[in-house]
């Protein structure tokens, strides 16, 4: 009782405390640092050679033709597709498909020459393999590029030989060009687009669960809570003494993460940074409360877990990253405007590769900031009930060596 | 013999008694079937919404928007009068993409010059990307074919040559396996292996750290059983729920999500048995390395993300730098995901998933024996780790 009156009860009581438990649970302070890093370097190693280029493709040659020759040559010199085998039928090139050792295969009819110079019309098929969608597209977008330049050659011939001017004749080829620009991600990089985006994703999980985890020990005896309570002296400065620590924890791990993707895999930063640092805080601070959250409402801790893993680690499908979220139903629609993680992916593609004017900046903020308000809310009001509901039952004080851990 | 079966029995009966293991392994995955699937249902984007920046306004300009406008990709949803109202509208994402047809378009075309047009599409997803300018290429390719026929035959050409002439040999694309190209098809199977395994895995893990893990524990009247028949069978327990969790996932659900299945039932089965026995096994030693529930529930929350992109599917493998794949060999559903949907989706033989298999029956083999050590270690008496999960949890 003597340690009282030197001890104020207030926020930086809890704050230290917080930090002493961390130090004492390496499991805890390594799933909120080593775990995500380790995720992250690992994830980071898998982007680091870049997109795929000469993805094996087959060849079956049933012309073995001038033509046909120069059309092989062009499939294989275009970046996305490699000439890896000649196959000596359909269903050798089926199999090799199958094992996975080719993503297509081409296949040149016999008498191509010579019906193309008959104006026949021959047609050159090509079959690729769209279980795995990148690849197949990647493949089929070699076969794409190099094809219409084997033709222009022939369609080129016919205009000359009815006697027009060579250039004249190819600017005719394409009486429509369409120079297409790539908003925002002129190179079409992956890490801009998939790799900045799974981070946040991952970390999404782990701080949920990790927030329901830390405070479920607190909720799992009633002593405890009630102690921590104490410790802060009311309802609020306990809980921000409480989640303080794991946000600056969480903050350093999403900042070096950044500063990887920036200075690393140089990401752009068109947008403005500080709003990049708010919607980070706002982005951590609804998680952890969301965690809070169900640690009060979901008995015991594993159940609380459960659930969390549950909300969170399919969340990435609904945040529309790869498939977006205008072609989606009601339902993942709804769900993924629910999710913290969504408007914070928004406002990090808004503030990274877009670089969006400030005006236009702050719909995903004010929704994350709206999602922490309320969701702060709810923990409070959870923790002001079960403070009543213990005044009234009248419970006895704790006894001390129950209590302490 | 008895000591196998009463293992099998007990385990068993766990499954479905103990409340957060039966969450998983059964509830978890019902909801996962559901939930899951949900985002990608509509399999392709339709109608992705674009603005038109007319600067021509003439009768060929508005016939070119009116053509990429009826394609089932983009819509033109907004005609603009520059390209900076444009850009504020793509800012705010009302439109994802941008056409812009220049002043003279139609002129330069009646000249017989090439008249090209500018097309803006928002690169920050892919596949709207993909989507807009896949759209607006085919359109201008048409519709040049069109212009192009037209001028042969007025420059002398013969009329049945100038419609050939433009495509001399057109290029047929077929897609294997996903006609569509649906985003659902191609995700979905491998998806689902992925929660086959986490389910099960976590499952796993649960009920090797909850207590009453082995028949006998703390009756000290009734001996406890072999390492051996221990681990066998609760090997055997998981067998007989995956028996039924499994083919609901890999054979009825896309069946119900109308996705394709080229492969036959009996491949997919035997593949399954070493895939259930190496993430058991796994499950196994996470649970003998972590210990407690709550902290192999923690570890493996955030883990199935990492693992789905190393499996060489939304990522190509080709890409993936050697070093980790080699590592990503390690857990099942790297060989997994490959074997399930080259069996399920492509139709190939057992012939062709040769090498996933022996990779799972080996990590199978490994992770068990390494779960038959721990199991042999802790029946030895004293032993620190039953001293230690006396302890409260924290």
């Amino acid at each position: 009782m003597m340690a009282r009156s030197h001890i104020r009860p207030g926020f930086r009581l809890v704050f230290w405390r917080e930090v002493g438990w961390l130090r004492r649970r390496p499991f805890l302070l390594g799933l909120t640092t080593i775990v995500p890093l380790a995720q992250m370097a690992f994830l980071a190693a898998i982007f680091s050679a870049g997109l795929a280029t000469r993805l094996p493709i087959g060849v079956l040659d049933l012309d073995g033709s001038n033509l046909s020759r120069t059309i092989i040559r062009m499939v294989d010199a275009t970046p996305d597709s490699a000439v890896a085998v000649r196959v000596g039928d359909l269903a050798e090139g089926r199999g090799m498909i199958l094992s996975g050792k080719i993503h297509g295969l081409l296949m040149l009819p016999l008498n191509l020459q010579r019906d193309v110079f008959a104006g026949r019309r021959p047609e050159v098929v090509f079959f690729y393999n769209t279980q795995t969608l990148t690849t197949g597209n990647l493949t089929v977008r070699g076969v794409n590029a190099a094809l219409p330049t084997a033709a222009a050659g022939i369609r080129l011939s016919l205009r000359t030989a009815q006697g027009q001017p060579l250039e004249i004749a190819q600017a005719d080829l394409q009486p429509i060009p369409v120079q297409t620009h790539a908003l925002f991600n002129p190179t079409l990089n992956y890490v801009y687009f998939l790799l900045t985006a799974l981070i946040p994703s991952i970390l999404q999980v782990i701080m949920v669960t990790t927030a329901a985890y830390s405070v479920g020990l607190d909720v799992e005896t009633r002593y405890r809570l009630r102690i921590l309570g104490e410790l802060g002296g009311g309802i609020w400065p306990a809980m921000a003494g409480k989640i303080l620590p794991y946000t600056v924890l969480f903050m350093l791990v999403l900042g070096l993460s950044d500063t990887l993707l920036i200075v690393g895999f140089e990401l752009p930063l068109h947008g403005r940074s500080w709003l990049l640092m708010i919607a980070g805080l706002l982005f951590v601070l609804s998680c952890q409360f969301l965690g809070a959250w169900l640690a009060l409402v979901l008995k015991p801790i594993v159940s609380a877990v459960s659930i969390g893993t549950l909300l969170t680690a399919p969340a990435f499908g609904f945040m529309g990253i790869g498939f977006p979220r205008l072609g989606m139903n009601a339902f993942a629609y709804g769900y993924g405007a629910l999710l913290p993680g969504t408007w914070y992916l928004t406002a990090r593609i808004d503030q990274t590769v877009r670089g969006t004017p400030l005006d236009l900046s702050w719909k995903p903020l004010l929704v994350l900031l709206a999602f922490t308000v309320a969701l702060a809310g709810l923990v409070a009001w959870k923790l002001e009930s079960i403070r009543s509901a213990r005044r009234s039952s009248g419970q006895a004080a704790p006894r001390l060596g129950e209590a302490l851990p | 013999m008895s000591g196998l079966l009463d293992v099998f029995r007990h385990e068993f009966r766990r499954i479905f008694t103990v409340k957060s293991a039966f969450s998983v392994m059964v509830l978890g995955a019902a909801f996962y079937a559901f939930f899951y699937p949900q985002p990608y249902l509509n399999e392709a984007l339709r109608n992705v919404p674009i603005a038109v920046v007319d600067r021509d306004g003439t009768q060929s300009s508005r016939d070119f928007a009116r053509r990429v406008d009826a394609t089932p990709d983009v819509a033109i949803t907004e005609e603009l009068p520059d390209l900076a109202s444009a850009e504020r509208e793509v800012y705010a994402r009302r439109v994802d993409g941008i056409l812009v047809i220049p002043q003279y378009f139609e002129r330069e075309l009646l000249h017989g010059r090439p008249s090209p047009v500018a097309l803006y599409a928002d690169a920050s997803y892919f596949l709207i990307y993909q989507r807009v300018a896949g759209a607006v290429a085919a359109v201008a390719r048409t519709v040049g074919a069109e212009i192009e026929t037209a001028r042969l035959i007025a420059i002398g050409v013969d009329p049945a040559i100038a419609v050939v002439a433009p495509d001399p040999m057109p290029l047929t694309a077929v897609p294997l396996f996903n006609p569509e190209g649906g985003y659902a098809t191609y995700v979905l199977p491998a998806a689902f292996v992925l929660i086959l395994q986490q389910t099960l895995l976590m499952g796993v893990g649960l009920l090797s750290t909850l207590p009453s893990a082995d028949p006998g524990e703390g009756d000290s009247r009734r001996r406890r059983p072999p390492p051996v028949a221990i681990v066998a069978g609760k090997l055997l327990a998981y067998l007989a729920l995956e028996a039924v969790i499994l083919p609901a996932y890999l054979i009825v659900l896309p069946y119900l999500y109308g996705l394709p299945r080229l492969g036959g039932i009996l491949p997919i089965l035997i593949f399954a048995v070493p895939f259930v026995l190496s993430v058991a096994g796994l499950g196994f030693v996470v649970a003998g390395i972590f210990r407690r529930p709550v902290r192999v529930q923690l570890i493996l929350a955030a883990a199935g993300l990492p693992l789905f992109m190393v499996a060489g599917f939304s990522w190509p493998a080709e890409a993936i730098p050697p070093v980790i794949r080699l590592v990503s060999y390690l857990v099942p559903s790297t060989s997994a995901i490959d074997g399930f949907v080259k069996l399920s989706q492509l139709g190939a033989p057992l012939s062709a998933v040769n090498s996933e298999l022996l990779t799972l029956c080996a990590l199978a083999l490994f992770y068990n024996l390494i779960a038959l050590w721990q199991t042999a270690r802790q029946t030895k008496p004293a032993d620190p780790v039953i001293s230690e999960s006396a302890l409260p949890t924290s």
